[in-house]
């Protein structure tokens, strides 16, 4: 079964109707089933939104990504305000074009980006998004991994994606900038099941507005611990923030993956390079997983839209089990996750 | 609790902190800033935000207005230039907010606004608390917070607060409970029955509580109008709605020349015989409760004096030409049709008007007859708390005695007076503190007569006075002296000896030894109806 079958069997099947507490009980459930909701074209019902969460319901970047969905897929949605506690998407065809999406509260502007790519690879013509916001979001997957991990592997599986940086934005100030240029792309079914070699590791330690030394702080347990030459490792400041993050590219014959560590107030900056440090060993340490946790819950979605995949990651998080839970609510596909030894072997295949 | 409209966009009025929200340049985002953490909150979007601030803070106006614009490009921020010069200046500050809401155009409709309370003065902020409660600022308040220790962003929190407060569930409940205790405090914790009078005495109470308007008492005489008012003037004094005295004036006894100077006062040489200045009810009355029974017997000048104190809270009391000055509530009584008297020309049209804006009815004894049984224990309760002596019914004589007040024989011509002299004597004549089947039928017997002999005009005291007189010489007595005559010979009926009952009533004249042989006075009143003191001295 190829992937457009998967996608049209699903289509005028009856309202999806989840309950947005259950596992993860995030903003994960919400964006994955409006990507799911825009690409079958099935209505969505979420309810008890966030209802374990201190402050329940929409958040505003959520409400911004709902919003999104909603003019990407000419849809039509009830109880899209900020705190609701429930929403129902019903999406109409879905739109090419220009779209310029500014999020509040220094929203992540890479997890809107998740939320878009799938369902305008679907569109019938190119796209080009432009989110406004955080870049560099505690929390969140920061710009460097959608840049050098997500779109890459996206791009192996046959969409033509491009991310672009125009500024960064952290939280809480934001101000950041995005740019995406999406194609229309049927996906085509991958397996990254082993590493492979290790080619290079590198680092880079960004402040903004802040002083540069803590940068070069961190930069030097880098070194040090990860045994880096010192030209693996970039230094630079920027004039908007305040803010700063760290990160890590891993180079493995099966791509790239970026692992991040952000500064924050009262931790030193040798603590926030040694967190950093400690999860690139523990990746390293798990020899034959292809791919992190992280990059591990988003290859789920373009897989089963794909029709099926499997690769190899550390372990199965609760935001990549919930995210199986939503897939497979939409689209006759299963997920496996089956722990080998170190490392945990993750399958998704149509339904027999 | 609070409904959070999310059909409207969101507007917040609100100033500029211009000390929290001037947390330096380089150093801001690490600080709580109110206006800014307004924007930030992830469950609030705010569509618009009026800032309010000096034109002198144009520059932090800015910095503010462009950080937001960053944060929360949901928000459309409109800057407002207010010229404040003191912002510590109560007045200052309640006139330009009270300018900027009479301009601005608020669409309730359209739009759910909110007044930020957290930034400007304190002075600032008990003006917007004024202004929304008055509904100037159609609103509710909102409060920022700046963030908890325990790893609450910098966004800090915030808290909406309805000055609705019958939205508060558990306050409702308070309110209620309390309204509940002050209704029957207004009838003297009488559990009293009749539907029609319990709404009455609720409203009475709402009415009574919320405003210093004029409140009119119609009803005949004996149907508590006196006590009501008492009781309204204690309620309001416990809520702190009233500082001054109750003060009660039947203008039956001020007619004649002295009515305006008992009312308003003179100054001394006023009049022949004013060799003292008097202040007069009404500033006695001054922010208290002046009750003005039987206003219908006021005339015509007095009425016309009375309408402008009520209006300028001033007046001119007898031969002065200086005004006096009282800030009084008014309830007044009355038995007569005012409408007719106004027809008729007996009572002004104006004053009419400006005195029945709250009226009430106050129903006698015989249309709320299911009341009778409550009030009757009410009496006894009184009885007892008066004269240190507990009385009661037996069984028999008690459903006897209701057989016949509650029969349409019963006139209760006298209202609630009526049946409080009844009481007081079939209490005064219980062998024992208990008033038997004997006691009963004698006072059925004392009511019958009172009521054949004046059914329509008869004075609350009738009873009494038909007893020691007889029915053909209380007839040929004046309604006048009826009054006097019967409190006379009640005083004489407690009393031992001749002595000690003109010691009673000449108690004010003795304080003043103006008066030597009380007990010859008195014996000589009394001689005018051709009574004397053992006479009346109970069998």
């Amino acid at each position: 079964m190829d992937a457009n079958n998967t996608i049209e069997n699903a289509k005028n099947a009856t309202p999806v109707v989840l309950d947005g507490s259950e596992g993860e009980g995030g903003g994960q459930i919400v964006r994955s089933a409006l990507s799911l909701s825009l690409i079958t074209g099935r209505p969505v019902q979420i309810d008890k939104i966030r209802a374990k969460r201190r402050r329940t319901g929409l958040m505003r970047q959520h409400l911004t990504a709902v919003q999104t969905a909603a003019r990407i897929g000419a849809a039509r949605v009830e109880g899209a305000a900020a705190g609701s506690s429930s929403i129902h998407f019903v999406p109409g065809a879905l739109q090419a074009g220009t779209y310029h999406v500014p999020i509040g509260t220094a929203g992540s502007t890479t997890l809107v980006a998740q939320t878009v790519i799938p369902a305008l690879l679907a569109a019938d013509g190119p796209s080009t998004v432009r989110i406004e916001g955080g870049t560099h979001n505690p929390m969140c997957p920061p710009f460097d991994f959608l840049e050098r991990t997500f779109v890459p592997a996206l791009e192996r599986m046959g969409a033509r994606v491009t991310a672009t940086l125009e500024r960064h934005g952290f939280y809480p100030a934001g101000g950041g900038a995005i740019q995406l240029t999406i194609q229309p792309s049927p996906l085509v079914r991958i397996e990254l099941l082993e590493r492979g070699e290790v080619r290079r590791i590198r680092a880079r330690c960004v402040v903004a507005d802040l002083p540069v030394s803590i940068a070069e702080r961190e930069a030097e347990v880098l070194r040090k611990k990860l045994g880096l030459k010192p030209d693996a490792v970039e230094i630079r400041s920027l004039p908007d923030g305040p803010g700063n993050v760290a990160t890590v590219d891993v180079e493995t014959d099966a791509g790239t993956i970026v692992f991040t560590s952000f500064g924050e107030k009262r931790v030193p900056a040798e603590k926030v390079a040694s967190n950093l440090v400690r999860e690139v060993k523990n990746f390293l340490r798990a020899e034959r997983a292809a791919v992190d946790e992280h990059l591990a819950d988003q290859l789920l979605l373009p897989m089963a839209l794909a029709g099926g995949g499997a690769f190899r990651t550390t372990r199965a998080t609760p935001h990549a089990t919930t995210n199986a839970a939503v897939i497979e609510a939409f689209l006759p596909v299963s997920v496996t996750f089956t722990v080998d030894g170190d490392s945990t072997l993750v399958e998704v295949a149509p339904k027999m | 609790m609070i409904r959070m409209a999310k059909d409207r966009p969101l507007v917040v009025l609100g100033f500029l902190g211009t000390s929290q929200d001037q947390r330096g340049f380089r150093d801001r985002w690490n600080h709580w800033r109110p206006t800014v953490g307004l924007c930030q909150q992830e469950d609030l979007v705010v569509a618009r935000l009026e800032l309010w601030h000096e034109r002198r803070y144009e520059r932090l106006g800015k910095v503010v207005e462009n950080d937001i614009a960053r944060v929360s490009p949901e928000t459309d921020v409109v800057r407002h230039d207010m010229p404040i010069g003191d912002p510590w200046d109560f007045q200052e500050v309640f006139e330009a907010l009270h300018a900027f809401a009479g301009a601005y155009s608020f669409d309730t409709e359209k739009e759910d606004y909110l007044v930020h309370v957290t930034t400007g003065t304190h002075v600032a902020q008990i003006c917007l608390f004024l202004l929304t409660e008055s509904r100037h600022f159609p609103a509710r308040l909102i409060q920022t917070r700046p963030p908890r220790e325990d790893g609450e962003t910098v966004a800090g929190s915030y808290q909406i607060v309805d000055l609705d407060l019958s939205r508060y569930d558990a306050l409702a409940r308070r309110f209620a409970t309390e309204h509940l205790d002050a209704v029957s405090f207004l009838k003297s914790g009488i559990a009293t029955r009749n539907e029609a009078f319990n709404r009455q005495i609720d409203l009475v109470e709402r009415v009574a509580m919320a405003t210093r308007d004029p409140i009119l008492l119609m009803g005949p005489t004996g149907a508590g109008k006196s006590q009501l008012c008492k009781r309204i003037h204690e309620l309001k004094t416990q809520r702190h709605k009233l500082e001054g005295e109750f003060v009660e004036v039947n203008c039956a006894t001020l007619r004649g020349d002295s009515a305006a100077s008992a009312l308003f006062g003179h100054v001394k040489g006023a009049f022949t015989g004013a060799v003292a200045a008097r202040a007069g009810f009404l500033r006695r009355a001054d922010g208290g409760l002046l009750f003005l029974d039987e206003i219908g017997e006021l005339g015509l000048d007095e009425q016309a004096m009375l309408l402008r104190a009520l209006e300028e809270k001033r007046f001119l009391p007898v031969g002065s030409d200086k005004e006096a000055q009282s800030d009084f509530q008014l309830v007044a009584g009355t038995n007569r049709d005012l409408r007719a008297d106004v027809a008729s020309g007996r009572f002004r049209d104006d004053l009419l008007a400006r005195i029945d804006l709250w009226t009430f009815e106050m129903p006698g004894l015989k249309d709320r007859i299911e009341d009778l049984e409550p009030n009757l224990d009410y009496e006894l309760e009184r009885y007892a708390d008066r004269h240190g002596r507990r009385v009661t019914f037996n069984k028999e004589a008690r459903s006897r005695f209701l057989r016949f007040a509650e029969s349409p024989d019963a006139s209760w011509a006298g209202n609630f007076r009526d049946l409080n002299a009844s009481v007081t004597r079939m209490a005064t004549l219980a062998p024992g503190g208990r008033i038997n089947r004997e006691v009963v039928d004698e006072e059925i017997e004392r009511l019958r007569r009172a009521w054949r002999l004046a059914p329509e005009s008869g004075a609350p005291t009738d009873g009494l006075l038909l007893e020691v007189l007889g029915e053909r010489r209380l007839a040929e007595i004046d309604l006048f002296d009826r009054v006097q005559l019967a409190a006379v010979v009640e005083v004489c009926r407690r009393s031992k000896s001749l002595s000690e009952a003109g010691r009673t009533l000449f108690a004010a004249s003795l304080a003043r030894r103006t008066s030597s042989n009380d007990a010859d006075r008195l014996r000589k009143y009394l001689g005018r109806f051709d009574l004397d003191f053992r006479a009346l001295q109970p069998r």
